[in-house]
């Protein structure tokens, strides 16, 4: 079922290519398509946390201020001469424990996810404001820079990342016991607790999983503007939660794959490059790409109640 | 996951046979792209009318597009990136963000696309280590205009003034520089105190509530200075429901028409008009020239007004 699903998606992802390469002569062409990759791989690194907190049937609205959190201390460590390295350590710790404290009160403190993030994600912004007074922090020397502007080849370094998260997160969800804690939490979380699974933990561990993809967004966020901005990461958390449900995965959890959440994430980024090479109002954008949310989970409503 | 690779294949196999025939302009008319911050403000929406209008004049194509919020430089970004591909003959921007935007303008001066800022400037610094250049900047000065509203506020209070500030969201060039003109403009000014100054991010029903906390905490208030009109009238609403209407003077910024009906009403004191329309014109007007390969000025200084009850309309 999951496959035949995904494989939805993804000719939903080739029409939508197909019509934009009929409409315009400007969608098709190399460096265009590197740019949609580009410009999808902060929502698509976001996403992979978001799916992973959603695949156990819970929810996080807190990582787009915590990419501006992890972002602002990057900057500030970057700025006052530490390493590379131990600056993006910094910010990776920063998302980590973002994580680690919604996680901790979703389990210890038995509070429902959105709650719990919903504060987070107004205390992370707060944070970030207040470390930097408002202020965006930035002008990063060209060897951080590199996290962005670089290419492999013809591939901007972003992209790389992007496909490396992926990998990784891939095998975690897929291989690893962890991975499939994941889905059994989501499914029926009673009965992997009453199967021996330290269910606490895991769904803790998940929280910390979506952290520490802030912050690796957050990285690269920076690197791309060479500034960190106490207000970046806006309505990220509404970016990733409709590709993870564009690409398939459940509210209810316990079901849903990355690969979706890429393909989602991929939709969303065409969808927007495509709207603006045609010169489509920005008010209609919205319009289209909240139908494109509405139309992708009414379809897999459709498609399960078939089944 | 196989079929996924094959297409992924397939999608970049079509796009290197596409990449032999370079997509041309189409028509003759040469393209002319202006990125907005936002298209869900007044200031923006009069600037795209006034572009368009040249546009139309000189037979030139105008593209259009904003944001969705005006504070999201991220977006922005991949907008003009966008832009860039489909064959732009100039670019007319205002930043989103003075420090940030230089990473796309970057691509735009890679693409050979000459540049023209309107409305708020490159952070020199960051421009400069880029090397990006702008053939010309487009704008009134907001340093200027919030030193317009202060020495009208100090003159309009006899130099005796209590007065409370609504800043724009914090960082942001444009609410940053009104304010340090407005600052410097009471600073010789022994009569007027500042006596809070607090962040309301340019909305209206903010500028509403952070006044109305304002004004319970320093009672004493009798002056305001909002780095924006919407937050200005969310201000003359809190002055409102508490009763002092009149009592204390209200200035704002942008001149938009409720604040113009506010000033013929006398519930607000004055705002600084600028003039949007003026400023589109100019920067479709300069991408223009630079496109037939004239030379501009650096700066193409768009006037500012006081609107007081004296001259509006």
């Amino acid at each position: 079922m999951n496959r035949a699903r995904q494989f939805g998606t993804l000719i939903g992802l080739a029409v939508l290519c197909a019509v934009l390469w009929i409409l315009t002569p400007y969608f098709l062409t190399v460096s265009n398509l590197l740019n949609v990759a580009e410009q999808t791989s902060i929502n698509a690194i976001v996403a992979v946390g978001m799916t992973f907190v959603i695949l156990s049937a819970g929810i996080d609205l807190s990582v787009g201020s915590i990419v501006a959190f992890s972002g602002v201390i990057l900057g500030i460590a970057l700025r006052a001469g530490q390493p590379i390295a131990a600056a993006i350590a910094a910010a990776l710790a920063v998302g980590a424990m973002c994580g680690l404290g919604n996680g901790l009160l979703v389990t210890l403190g038995g509070l429902p996810p959105f709650i719990v993030t919903l504060g987070t994600m107004s205390i992370a912004r707060g944070a970030a404001l207040l470390v930097t007074e408002g202020r965006p922090i930035s002008g990063f020397t060209a060897s951080f820079r590199v996290l962005a502007t670089g290419r492999a080849g013809f591939v901007p370094a972003p992209v790389i990342a992007t496909a490396a998260v992926y990998l990784v997160a891939h095998v975690a969800l897929t291989r690893t016991r962890f991975g499939r804690y994941v889905y059994a939490i989501g499914g029926n979380e009673e009965a992997t607790r009453l199967s021996g699974v330290a269910v606490r933990f895991h769904k803790t561990m998940i929280y910390v999983v979506s952290g520490v993809m802030s912050a690796i967004a957050a990285v690269i966020l920076t690197a791309r503007l060479n500034s960190a901005q106490p207000i970046a990461g806006m309505m990220y958390e509404l970016d990733a939660i409709a590709a993870t449900v564009i690409g398939g995965t459940s509210l209810m959890g316990g079901e849903g794959t990355l690969g979706g959440t890429l393909v989602g994430a991929l939709i969303m980024g065409v969808l927007r490059n495509g709207l603006n090479l045609l010169g489509v109002s920005s008010f209609l954008q919205q319009i289209v790409i909240g139908g494109v949310i509405v139309v992708a989970v009414l379809l897999d409503t459709v498609l399960k109640r078939k089944r | 996951m196989k079929r996924f690779i094959c297409v992924v294949v397939a999608i970049v196999v079509c796009a290197s046979c596409n990449r032999a025939a370079p997509p041309s302009a189409g028509s003759g008319k040469p393209t002319v792209a202006l990125v907005l911050k936002t298209l869900n403000h007044p200031f923006f929406v009069d600037m795209r009318r006034g572009a368009q209008e040249a546009a139309d004049r000189l037979g030139v194509t105008l593209q259009v597009q904003a944001a969705e919020r005006e504070i999201d430089v991220e977006k922005q970004m991949q907008i003009v990136e966008n832009l860039i591909q489909t064959g732009i003959q100039a670019l007319a921007i205002t930043p989103s963000g003075s420090r940030e935007i230089v990473s796309a303008l970057v691509k735009a001066r890679d693409a050979k696309v000459p540049i023209v800022v309107v409305d708020t400037r490159l952070d020199q610094k960051a421009a400069s280590d880029a090397g990006v250049h702008a053939e010309t900047f487009v704008g009134s000065d907001n340093y200027e205009g919030g030193k317009l509203a202060g020495e009208y506020l100090v003159k309009a209070t006899g130099g005796k003034a209590r007065v409370g500030i609504l800043e724009g969201i914090p960082g942001h060039e444009t609410g940053d520089s009104r304010l340090r003109g407005f600052r410097d403009a009471v600073k010789g000014s022994t009569g007027v105190a500042i006596v809070a100054s607090q962040p309301a991010n340019w909305e209206r029903d903010q500028g509403f509530n952070v006044f109305q906390n304002m004004l319970q905490a320093h009672p004493e208030i009798d002056a305001v200075f909002a780095c924006s009109d919407l937050m200005a009238l969310g201000a003359v609403e809190a002055i409102r429901a508490a009763g002092k209407t009149g009592a204390i003077k209200v200035v704002g910024f942008d001149a938009l028409d409720d604040a113009r009906k506010a000033i013929a009403a006398g519930s607000m004191e004055a705002s600084v008009a600028q003039f949007p329309a003026e400023m589109g014109r100019a920067a479709i007007e300069s991408a223009v020239k630079v496109i037939h390969g004239e030379k501009l000025p650096d700066d193409i200084k768009v006037k500012l007004e006081l609107v007081t009850k004296d001259n509006v309309k």
